[in-house]
């Protein structure tokens, strides 16, 4: 730990403010920072598989952080309402995304529309209906 | 055949006190989760997110969607 402290200290990083949000809109938001921080994030795990050392990846750690910030940021100011709905759906429904999928559909659409985003599910079968986009899916809500 | 009545009483008292026992249990569950339904099947990733939300609100039910975090959560992340 001292060693890995020391290195930190001896080699300035930027300062970077921490991600404020919680768990629920966190969860609501996953997908959009998977699509909007791609660079940010895979130079990240690149950089982790190179070293496992905390130190090597602070620079590419904190570029993460920023670029999570600064989507959040634009999803409030362009979807705050859509954003505000899903992610207090998800925290009455124990953050599942399939009992809350209305709200879910508004906002990405809404996310689309004005910040050209989609929510893409990582290995996904192709060709395809993605879960979030069946209307009428096996698994759902037992009560209305 | 006249309707043996007194058998509603015990029928009245059962009803009551199950609707009283399930309703005590399901005002004590949500206060302790600030009025809303309580999470289950919590996993260690549940588990630890919802320590940070405690870190971040002082509950670990409370949301927050604020962009940037307050000054005093970058230095009480234990590591």
């Amino acid at each position: 730990m001292a060693e890995t402290l020391s290195a930190s200290t001896s080699t300035p990083v930027p300062h970077v403010e921490e991600v404020g949000l919680t768990s629920a809109p966190l969860k609501s938001a996953a997908f959009f920072i998977g699509a909007y921080c791609k660079e940010y994030n895979e130079d990240f795990v690149l950089c982790k598989n190179e070293s496992r050392d905390p130190a090597h990846c602070l620079k590419e750690g904190r570029k993460v952080t920023r670029c999570a910030i600064d989507l959040i940021t634009k999803m409030r100011e362009n979807c705050g309402k859509q954003f505000d709905a899903h992610w207090e759906c998800l925290e009455r429904k124990n953050h599942e995304y399939y009992l809350c999928r209305k709200p879910e559909r508004t906002l990405n659409s809404c996310m689309f529309d004005k910040l050209g985003l989609t929510k893409t599910i990582p290995g996904s079968p192709p060709g395809q209906t993605p879960i979030h986009e069946v209307t009428n899916p096996i698994y759902k809500a037992v009560q209305k | 055949m006249p309707v043996p009545w007194e058998a509603l009483i015990p029928f009245g008292l059962l009803t009551a006190m199950f609707g009283a026992a399930g309703t005590l249990a399901n005002v004590s569950m949500r206060a302790q989760n600030q009025g809303k339904p309580p999470r289950y099947s919590v996993d260690n990733w549940d588990a630890m997110m919802m320590s940070r939300d405690k870190e971040l609100t002082g509950h670990k039910r409370g949301q927050l969607a604020t962009p940037v975090a307050p000054a005093t959560f970058a230095s009480s992340i234990k590591l």
